[in-house]
């Protein structure tokens, strides 16, 4: 008798979803699937809309990662009038984005990891969360606060608001830093140091209790693609596209993200809204790639900053070349936290990101731009084309979390395969197949944020539609 | 008296923005301050610390009345996958973190339609309006 076991919704992962888990006859978990039942309109949404309001609009798409929207929009704008931003804007642009990938890991390492990273899988869900970390650890709950916070005021400076900076527009950025704002900034740094000092510290205690969830929770061969600048280094703003095998070995190098159309494709299954990019030789499914921390520290040479650059090399050391297993995505996202916080001092000491000349005015001289960028999740582009009044004809975004749409599924089935036995359904495994998901820290934007909030649960159906088992929390 | 009102909702989620507009038709107050932000997230937490009380104001997917109720600080355990925290969560973070001694209500504005797109249902638009009186009656009274 074959049954499914429904995990629905995976409560706001920003949006719905839910999580399939098909048992089959001989009571075997036999596949997962992780449906996205959302639908994003938003790129039907912008259709008519002048090109130089998209960064502002765009910026209402997540409440996460609204500053990458804005930069990839603004990059776009940019390719729509032919022009180069001003030295000045560039780095403003560089340490906004610097700023949004510090507040958003901080909130998935502190907040969403932490309490199973620091808990333990199995201990008591009542105080697997935050608030069992805040009783347990006040001040390193207080920290990651902080942290946040730190990447949160500078976009607030910068943009005039936390949630949906505008600042950014086709041609450069609408705000000159002062001196005072920038000593600000500065000001925080050396917590955030500290902070992360602690975190690794903390992680890196009880990484080898976690032996079994490295090897089973998403530890599978995958492409990993992210950008890197022309030595190599990892570079969130701006660069080229390089894609690495499971083993290490460059695929492809030098990719221009204007022309990832050539190279990506976008593929389309019934049962979920999300689409399922792939790299296009390799075809569909076998072009499967990862995004995001993982897949950016295996790709790059080196970081391109000292105190990362050390992190990464014991991470290296640690765990082989290439990192395949996608629990590793926590200690990426702190690497990438501690690149971030050493790009935001090194921009900050730069007297260029006070200069005035922030934004060069063009009229529009192209039919079509694209901006691309490293959001937090993974790479994001946004494709605009445009009519002769400058108003959108066809938006494309392709966003991280749908770069990893198969390889989160692949992590699920992999997982659910090993820790969810059907017979005797425990909340511990089910929560590591939450986990399996968490580790991509996937954002499905767009959605609402209503009180009505279901519980997280996870049902036994037989084939004739009877719920047989249900857990739920 | 220092009192907060902080609307939550995305507006292009059609009535998931009713907060704001609530706030919108109540318009600056005496000794109130108002924020609108697409969530709730943790570090809001210190920010509402110093004032003596806190309106959460948000769409409801339940249909009804608009109604404002007390925020208890007892969150039921809940996934950890989400970017954002509920009301409930966001009191006992500010409580247990940052010493808010303050009391805190959550302002359910009901909405129909949560789909795509900018403007509220006219049964959203209703109730924002109902929300913004309500919030007003509560700034006059001083949190009686």
């Amino acid at each position: 008798m074959s049954e499914t076991i429904t995990i629905s919704p995976v409560t706001r992962i920003e949006g719905h979803a839910r999580v399939s888990i098909y048992v089959d006859d001989a009571g075997e978990v036999d596949s997962a699937q992780f449906h996205v039942v959302e639908f994003r309109g938003f790129e039907k949404m912008c259709e008519g809309r002048p090109f130089h309001e998209m960064p502002g609009l765009m910026s209402r798409i997540c409440g996460i990662c609204p500053v990458s929207h804005v930069l990839a929009s603004s990059k776009a704008g940019d390719a729509i009038l032919g022009v180069q931003v001003p030295p000045a804007a560039e780095k403003q642009r560089r340490l906004i984005n610097c700023a949004q990938v510090l507040q958003s890991h901080a909130l998935s390492f502190f907040h969403l990891s932490s309490p199973d990273l620091l808990m333990g899988m199995d201990s008591d869900p009542g105080k697997r969360n935050i608030f069992g970390l805040v009783d347990a650890d006040p001040d390193f709950a207080r920290r990651g606060i902080r942290l946040r916070q730190f990447g949160q005021r500078i976009v607030e400076i910068l943009g005039g608001k936390r949630i949906h900076p505008s600042w950014g527009a086709p041609g450069g950025v609408l705000k000159v830093l002062s001196t005072a704002e920038r000593d600000e900034m500065l000001g925080w740094v050396p917590e955030a140091y500290e902070t992360l000092e602690i975190a690794f510290r903390r992680l890196k205690s009880v990484l080898d209790s976690f032996q079994e969830e490295v090897r089973h929770i998403g530890n599978f061969p995958t492409l990993f693609l992210g950008m890197v600048n022309e030595d190599g280094e990892m570079d969130f703003y701006d660069g080229r596209i390089r894609i690495v095998d499971s083993e290490g070995n460059i695929v492809a190098d030098g990719l221009d993200p204007n022309r990832y159309a050539t190279y990506l494709g976008e593929a389309s299954e019934e049962w979920s809204y999300m689409k399922f990019p792939y790299y296009k030789p390799l075809g569909y499914p076998g072009g499967m790639y990862r995004v995001g921390p993982l897949a950016r520290v295996n790709v790059v040479h080196a970081m391109g900053a000292p105190r990362a650059d050390r992190e990464l090399r014991e991470f290296r050391q640690r765990t082989w070349v290439v990192r395949n297993e996608s629990f590793h995505y926590h200690q990426a996202r702190l690497i990438e936290m501690l690149y971030s916080v050493e790009a935001i001092e090194d921009l900050l000491n730069d007297p260029e990101i006070l200069k005035e000349h922030v934004r060069v005015n063009a009229g529009q001289n192209n039919s079509e731009g694209i901006g691309c960028c490293e959001a937090p999740r993974g790479t994001l582009f946004h494709h605009y084309q445009v009519d002769d009044d400058g108003r959108i004809k066809k938006a494309n975004l392709l966003i991280a979390t749908s770069q990893n749409n198969l390889a989160i599924n692949k992590a699920v089935e992999q997982t659910a395969k090993r820790f969810v036995n059907p017979g005797r359904l425990a909340e511990g495994m089910l929560n590591r197949v939450e986990a399996a998901i968490r580790c991509y820290d996937p954002c499905l934007s767009c959605s609402t944020h209503a009180v009505g909030q279901m519980p997280l649960s996870i049902e036994l159906i037989g084939p004739d539609g009877s719920v047989l088992d249900r857990v739920a929390r | 008296m220092r009192l907060l009102l902080l609307a939550i909702g995305n507006r292009w989620r059609r009535d998931d923005g009713a907060a704001h507009r609530a706030l919108e038709l109540l318009g600056p107050q005496p000794g109130v301050s108002a924020r609108s932000a697409l969530q709730l997230t943790p570090e809001m937490a210190e920010e509402i610390s110093p004032f003596d009380g806190v309106v959460i104001v948000d769409a409801d997917i339940e249909p009804g009345a608009t109604r404002l109720a007390p925020i208890e600080a007892n969150p039921a355990a809940r996934s950890p996958l989400g970017h954002s925290i509920g009301p409930d969560e966001l009191l006992l973070l500010a409580r247990k973190l940052y010493g808010f001694q303050g009391r805190a209500w959550l302002c359910r504005v009901p909405g129909v339609d949560f789909n795509e797109g900018d403007g509220l249902s006219e049964t959203a638009e209703s109730n924002a309006a109902a929300a913004a009186r309500l919030l007003l009656e509560m700034t006059r009274q001083g949190l009686r």
